[in-house]
Order: C-alpha cells, then structure tokens, then sequence
C-alpha cells in the first residue's frame, strides 16, 4: 500500500463537536415533513408487506392486468429514471415489480394455475398506488416493501431509517475473520436498522455481544423490530446516543468498533438520485464538508473505545476517503493502531479501513 | 441371525421376497432356532433342498458351520443364481417361452417377461462394467494407505457402497424370481392351488413393477439422482434466435414443473427486443441431472418469424448445457478463495450510500481456469454471490470430471462439448409441423405439445439409445 496523501497533513482536522452534530440529528424526519403525503402510509406502524395476513383476494386476471399496467409504465420511465441521475432502468423495475408480486400474494399460489381467486397481502388498488409511489415520486422499493434482503436477512426498514447497501454486507465478514470475535464486546455505531449488529449477532458465541447505538429513535425502533424478528435481545443491546456517548461504562473494553457514518460530501446531496436525496434520512448521508466530519470523529475515538488488540471497520464514500484515512491512523494516529488495511468492494472501490488497536 | 446370514450368505438374500411373510413355509422368515427345529419342513421345501445343495447340508439338516461370507466385499464373486433344477435368469430367457398377455394364467410367460427385463436392466446398468468397476473399487478398499487422502477415500468407500447397494437390489430381484418359479414349481407338484395362485400373483406383481425397474435402470450413471443447472444460450441470428432460446428456456421450466421438480432462475440475460441472450435455471430433485442430459446439444427451430416483417422462413439455434450439482463433500474441484476475482456486476458511479439500488448481482472469476459463474435473480448481494458460487462450484466439477473422464477409461459418459454442429433436435413449425431428434430419430408431429414441456419420449428414448450404443461398443 502507498501512502499518499490526497490532503495536506498538516491542515486541521474539522473539528467534530458533539453540539453541533446533536443539532443536525435532531432535524425531525423527512418522510413525515415536506413529502407529498399518502394517505395510506399515514399509519406508520404497519408491518412490511410480506408479513400482513393475506386478508385480501384478487382475481388472476386482476393481477394480470395489474402487472400488465405496471409494466407498462416501468418501461416508459425506466430509460429516463436511468439516463437523469442513475435511477433504476427499465430491467431493474421490471424485478422489483416481480418481488413486490411475490411479496404481496401468497406463495404457493402465485405458481400453481390452480383456482382463480389469488389470496394478496394488501388491496389491489393498494399495489396500483404503491407501484404508482415507486415510478412517479421515486419512493425507494425497501420502503415500499417495508424490508430490504441484505445477506441472508430479510431487514425491516421504514422511512426515516437508511437503507443497508449491499456494500456494506462485506463489513460482516470482515469481523467474522477476526480471530476470537466470536466472543468478544463489539460496537455497531450508527446502527440505522440494526443490519450490521443483526448480521454480527448472528455469529456470536456464549460471552459474545454487541453495542448497537444510534441517536434516531426512528432507526433505534426500527433496530429492535430486527433484532427481535431474528431473536437476539440476548447478544444485541440497543442504546440511543450519539457515537460514542452511550458506551462509556464499556470504554476500553471493546474488541472491535464496526460502523457506516453518513461519509457523502454535504455539496453532493442535493445531485443524489432521487431516491436517495428525497426519501432518506439526511442525518444517516450527510458528512459535513468533506463527508468526513463522523468518519474523523470514529477514528480519533477509536483509540479509547478499543481494547488493547481491538478491531475497527469503518464504510467510506470511497478511494480518496479511504486513503485519507488510512494515512491519518497509520501516521499521524501510529502510536495507537497499526496494519492499517483499505479493503475493496466488489466494484473494485477501496470501501472500508480496518485495523487493530496497539 | 448369524446361522440366517450363515445358510444364506452364498445367496444374496437382503430382502426377503414379500410372499414369504405369508407362506406355509415358516422357516424362511422365523430365526434360526426354528430353522433348525423343523428340519423336517426344511426337507420338504424346494427352496431348503436347494440350499443344502449350496452350502452343504449338515447332519439331520443342521448347517455345516463355516465361516459367514456377509463381510465378503464381492458379491460379484456370488456364484450364478439358480432355481432348484439349475435354472438362470439367462437360461430362462434364452427358452423363448411365449410371452402373453398380463391377464393369461401362465407362468412360464411371467417368468420370460421378468427374465427379460432382468436383462434389459443388466444391460442398461452396464453389469459388466459394474463388476470390474467393483473390483477395482474393492482393490483400493484394501490398500493400507487408503484413509492418507480422506477426501478420496470417502469417495472410494462412497462408491463402493453405491455399486453394491445397486447390484444387491438386482440380485434380489433376481432371487425373488427364482424363488417364485421354485414355489411354482412346488405348488403344482404337490397339487397345492393356494400355495399356486399366491405365487402367480407375486410372478404378476412382479412383472408389472418390471417396467417401472426398467426406467429406474436407465438412469444409473454416476450423478443422475443429482440435481442440476440447465443453460440455454441463444445462437447467431438477433431477435428471433433470442425468442427461440427463450421458448426453449419455457420448455424446460414446464417440463422439469411437470416432473415435480422445483425450478429457480440463477441467471437471465434478456435480449433487447424480446427472448433471452442466455439463461441459467436450477432444477431441484431427484434424477434432475439423470433425465436433462439427455438434452445437452444444439436444438434448431424453423418457422416464419414473427419479427420478419417480410414473412420469410428462419433458422435459428440455441445450444443447452446441463450441470449436475454434486451433493456437498462430494465435490471433486476444490476451489482456492485466492483464486476468485469476485466483482459488481453492473456497477457503476459512486456506490455506497450514494446509490440505492436493488441490483446486487455479482460475477465470480476462477482466474486459473477463466470460468465464471454470474448470479442476478436473487435479493440480496450476499445470496447472489452464494449462488454464483453454486454454479462456478458446478462448471468447476464438470471440468474436473470431464478431465478424469479422459484419464479414466471406464467413465465414458463425459458430456460431449457443445459445439453449434453439434445439432441433436429440429423443431419445424413451417411448411410442416414435426419435432425429431437427430440421434434417435424419435419424432412427435406436435411441437406444441413439446415446447409446452412434453419431453419425456424424446428424453427415455435417448437414454436408452445411449446405452444400447454404449453396450456396443463395449
């Protein structure tokens, strides 16, 4: 690995103070403030598509003829979602109508051709809505669906909660390599939905735990849905706080620290796809000037949170941010940690810094 | 049950024929105390004659001891097995006895119609190959060495039990026949009509479950009851070459549903107008492989396309590969994790918490072997990379075997490279409307009812042309 510094050194770190950071998470959450408001999401404490008792019917030809109409719309909007900001095209929408499909009816009849009547999880004119929400005012599909499939998970998420990116699967396995973790103190900062502690939670052993903190009661709800939905109140201990706040009676105890702060540079935002910029939590993107204010904060806290031989994992927006941060731990931090490693996503982008507590 | 294995051993008798559970002849199901008890029925009976004859009857019928053969590794080396007047399975056969209906009260044509499955079965089992098969397999069995390489050995032993497990249900079926003919025999001796009707209806039970054996014994290769991917790739020719390999994709989603086998698309890439560039589906259940391969080649479609707005005639190809997925531990290419180049597919811009999207497929590369496996259909990253791992694993295998197969003279049934020559199916739906296949010549005038997934005379007639050109060439 080279060193090299995308930045001058010597320039001050931005300083992360706590106040002002409490003042920019207590921005109260989007979805219920300027968004054209649909009624039927109005109540906000449904269960995710797939898990509502098939109370309704539908006919196999209405399904049809639904599919038919949301077809037809997914390929007159696909080619320009993709071509304005790197929307979903036209193949894309096409699958999630076929997930949202099957999520809505029930199983076994959705292949079969037995019987007419189909047994859906919502009303008809419900997923005529939905499908609606999802081409014209870009709503996310997690939020639609109420779940996202992340590893072999199937998370609940809601508006007001990030959705996991399928990068940040690798930051299980990252931990899940090192040696003993099984049954060690580990700390999930910034939880959102619980997806990393859920995913780590899963692998521990007897003595094994983790630290899932957040400062949304919005995601710490959310969170505790899926901790309890994969039965993990006994590994998982969910705390609200900012960073490193809720865990100061574990200070120093901690085998590792995993986390995705929100790393987007705040000039970016408004240029997001639209999914991204007019349905998720900005608190859970924005990461100051330089994306880096939370990740800077992370690293420099990092060396009184972790045990002596701890280990960290922290997503970036990517190569510069990652290389940034790999110099500052291995130098100008190198009395407290060392083998220092930028790790790549599957797209070939140095997504994650790790490395070990001196 | 030691004097049971002990009167027996020379005869392999692992399942005792069902008549016998009814039978006025106690002894052969009762212990073997009561065996020795009634020597005097032992006398009487055919059956009890017949193995004195074998292993040597004992004085006032108790068994000479003798050490057991149950632990002998070599069935092969059981002598013929015969009736009481020295009849075999091949003797039989070989009598030409006319064989009639089912509903005709004959013995002697039950007893031809069984022998000659009996054969038939042999033959599609490839018997003699079984044997020497055996006897290799057994030779490495006893080489000290043997537990050095535990991955191989398991193989060894694995494949040591299957071939005698096969072998055994033949030789009792075998058994089973002859012990139905014995009795026949008997009862009509003895002017005994109950003991003569039971044993006709079991030599007619029989011969009806013949059938079904003989099927059974057409899928008896090596990895047959695996489960297996089906590929289809679509040939030169846009659109409508595209369309064709769709349809093609369609008949074996019908085909392996209609069989009962549970279907699940790994991999689709659509074409830009219609049909598809190239698929791959995994087909669950048994004998998925066993029965697919027999559709691995080029398949041909002719007909007025529909995306021809001048009407004319096409041609057009798709080529279908099939995989068998090799139960765990039985894999036979271990993969090196550092010999993966795992990447986004489709990836593009700045990733992370930039973009929310729900694509997540992943290619995986073997770098030594430049093999690659892509998955897209499933939900998340993590099971799309799982799955893709599955295929990659599967191509892995396949290459593994096909190598071993040119090492290993007696694994012939590699599968043949797929190359656009290798045609082995026209469908014609214009000027006229027929599917036939080139290797058979097994033609069906309705090519709706085959596109709609009836595939199975073209696949059993395969099967069994495949090993009839095997036993040839043998």
């Amino acid at each position: 690995m080279t060193l090299r510094f995308p930045f001058p050194v010597c320039s001050p770190l931005p300083p992360v103070l706590a106040s002002s950071l409490h003042r920019r998470l207590s921005i109260p959450s989007r979805s219920s403030s300027s968004f054209s408001p649909t009624p039927l999401f109005s109540s906000d404490h449904r269960p995710p598509l797939f898990l509502r008792p098939p109370a309704f019917a539908a006919s196999r030809t209405d399904l049809h003829d639904f599919r038919r109409w949301a077809e037809s719309l997914a390929l007159a909007a696909g080619p320009r979602l993709s071509a304005s900001d790197g929307g979903p095209d036209a193949a894309l929408l096409r699958r999630e109508l076929a997930w949202l499909v099957e999520d809505a009816t029930v199983a076994a009849a959705s292949e079969s051709g037995v019987g007419e009547e189909l047994r859906l999880r919502v009303e008809l004119e419900e997923l005529y809505r939905l499908w609606k929400a999802r081409i014209e005012e870009r709503r996310p599909f997690q939020y639609i669906l109420g779940c996202e499939h992340w590893r072999d998970l199937v998370l609940v998420v809601k508006e007001g909660v990030l959705i996991p990116r399928p990068e940040t699967e690798m930051v299980v396995d990252l931990v899940a390599e090192v040696e003993g973790f099984e049954k060690g103190l580990w700390a999930d900062l910034g939880t959102g939905s619980g997806a990393i502690a859920v995913g780590i939670g899963r692998m521990l052993q007897e003595g094994g735990r983790v630290f899932a903190t957040d400062l949304s009661p919005v995601a710490l709800e959310v969170a505790r849905l899926n901790v309890e939905r994969y039965e993990l109140k006994d590994k998982i201990e969910l705390r609200r706080g900012s960073w490193f706040e809720p865990l100061r009676d574990v200070e120093g105890k901690l085998m590792g620290l995993v986390s995705n702060p929100p790393y987007i540079p705040s000039s970016h935002i408004p240029g997001l796809q639209a999914e991204v910029g007019q349905h998720e939590p900005k608190l859970a993107l924005d990461g100051g000037d330089a994306g880096m204010d939370h990740l800077l904060h992370l690293c420099e806290g990092s060396a009184s949170a972790l045990k002596s031989g701890g280990f960290f994992a922290f997503e970036t927006n990517g190569d510069e941010q990652s290389e940034f941060l790999a110099d500052l731990m291995s130098i100008k931090l190198g009395n407290f940690f060392h083998n220092i490693k930028m790790i790549s996503d599957f797209a070939g982008i140095q997504r994650f810094v790790t490395g070990f507590r001196r | 049950m030691a004097g049971f294995f002990f009167l027996f051993g020379k005869r392999s008798f692992s399942n005792p024929p069902r008549f016998l559970l009814f039978s006025k002849i106690p002894i052969l199901c009762s212990s073997t105390s009561s065996l020795v008890s009634s020597s005097q029925t032992l006398a009487r009976s055919p059956i009890g004659s017949g193995f004195n004859n074998v292993v040597g009857g004992g004085i006032g019928g108790f068994p000479r001891v003798s050490v057991p053969r149950r632990f002998s590794s070599h069935p092969a080396a059981v002598p013929d097995l015969k009736t009481a007047d020295g009849l075999t399975v091949d003797a039989i056969a070989a009598k030409d006895w006319p064989i009639l209906g089912e509903s005709e009260s004959d013995w002697r044509s039950h007893a031809a119609a069984i022998a000659q499955s009996i054969q038939l079965i042999k033959k599609r089992m490839q018997w003699r190959k079984l044997i020497v098969r055996l006897d290799q397999v057994s030779a490495v069995l006893n080489k000290p060495d043997l537990w050095d390489d535990p991955v191989s050995a398991g193989r060894i032993s694995r494949e040591h039990g299957e071939l005698l497990s096969k072998m055994k249900e033949v030789n009792g079926y075998e058994q089973e026949l002859l012990e139905h003919i014995d009795l026949m025999k008997l009862a009509r001796e003895e002017n005994d009509e109950e003991l003569e009707w039971e044993s006709m209806k079991a030599l007619v039970n029989m011969r009806r479950t013949a059938k079904e054996k003989e099927l059974e014994a057409l899928l008896s290769g090596d990895n047959d009851s695996c489960s297996c991917f089906i590929e289809v790739q679509a040939g030169a020719g846009g659109t409508e070459s595209m369309d064709w390999a769709a349809m093609v994709m369609n008949m074996y989603k019908s085909w392996a549903q209609h069989r009962g086998f549970v279907v699940t698309i790994v991999e689709e890439m659509p074409g830009e107008i219609a049909g598809i560039k190239r698929a791959t589906i995994k087909v669950d259940g048994d004998y998925a492989f066993g029965y697919a391969k027999a559709e691995v080649g080029v398949h041909r479609l002719v007909r007025i396309s529909p995306f021809d707005s001048g009407k004319r005639r096409h041609t057009s190809f798709a080529a279908v590969a099939v995989i068998p997925i090799l139960g765990d531990g039985s894999t036979r290419y271990q993969i090196k994790e550092s010999d993966l180049r795992i990447e986004r597919f489709r990836a593009s811009g700045a990733g992370g918490q930039h973009v929310n999207t729900t694509e997540s497929a992943v290619r995986i590369v073997h770098i030594p072997t430049g093999i690659s496996a892509t998955c897209q259909n499933e939900r998340s990253q993590h099971s799309n990379k799982a799955s893709a791992m599955a295929v990659l694993q599967s191509r892995l295998d396949q290459l593994e075997m096909a190598r071993q197969a040119q090492l290993n003279a007696e694994h012939t049934q590699s599968l043949t490279d797929i190359s656009w020559g290798n045609q082995i199916r026209t469908y014609v739906l214009h000027p006229y409307r027929m599917v036939k296949d080139l290797r058979t010549n097994y033609e069906v005038s309705d090519p709706d009812s085959v596109l709609g997934g009836d595939l199975d005379g073209f696949i059993l007639n395969f099967l069994s042309y495949l090993l009839d050109k095997d036993e040839a060439s043998v």
